[in-house]
């Protein structure tokens, strides 16, 4: 699945997908805000929850690996290098 | 004469992540009469309070792992928890951010559930239901039966 479609799936449906294949990277947290990072395929999805796993502030997508910096540290090596 | 309260059954989940703790203890609120949930927030605390059990204590009727957890991860903790005698019998599920196949083939093995942590609290209700379908049929009817 490329990016571009799936940013275009309903957002239940983007949760569901997540929920079922996506790769769990990290928690990260500023303030009030706590963001989850997951990979799907070849893109991340970066979920802000204003409430956690409650109120979805929004929704970030990217292909770029920057967005694993404030992870780095959670990330398991385990699951990359099998 | 007072009739004797009948001991409600514990549910022991460990997790570093407190956010994680709430979002479990407020799933389980609606079973409070029943049900009591014990935490622990890292692997050797949960170790710990699972080797402290003896005859006299009661077992849990449901045991909880995070998989990711400082000191001793949930994985560990099953399986040196499957050497505690009391404890063999007692339904553990793997309550985990991760959707690895690697961690299901784990708990699959060890005869573990394993249950992804929700994306949305809407769907905590489920996750609950799937916690509770791996208790006991006896911790079953009990705790269903007020909710007919």
């Amino acid at each position: 699945m490329r990016m571009s479609d799936f940013e275009d799936l309903p957002l239940h449906r983007q949760l569901s997908m997540l929920y079922q294949q996506g790769i769990y990277v990290g928690k990260s947290k500023q303030e009030e805000l706590t963001r989850l990072l997951f990979q799907l395929e070849y893109f991340y999805i970066e979920i802000t929850y204003t409430s956690y796993r409650s109120s979805i502030y929004k929704i970030h997508y990217t292909e770029s690996t920057s967005i694993l910096e404030p992870y780095l540290g959670q990330i398991q090596v385990e699951y990359l290098v099998t | 004469m007072v009739k004797p309260a009948t001991p409600k059954n514990i549910v022991f989940y460990a997790d570093d992540d407190t956010d994680d703790l709430e979002l479990v203890q407020e799933a389980f609120g609606r079973y409070t009469n029943d049900v009591e949930v014990v935490t622990a927030t890292d692997g050797v605390q949960a170790l710990s309070y699972l080797q402290s059990l003896d005859e006299y204590s009661s077992a849990p009727c449901l045991i909880i792992l995070d998989i990711n957890m400082p000191l001793l991860n949930g994985k560990d903790v099953l399986l040196k928890i499957k050497d505690i005698p009391p404890l063999v019998s007692v339904p553990v599920v793997l309550f985990t951010t991760s959707s690895s196949p690697l961690d299901k083939e784990f708990a699959q093995k060890y005869n573990a559930g394993f249950i992804t942590k929700p994306l949305d609290v809407s769907q905590m209700e489920i996750i609950t239901g799937l916690f509770i379908d791996h208790c006991s049929d006896e911790v079953k009817r009990k705790i269903s039966k007020r909710f007919k």
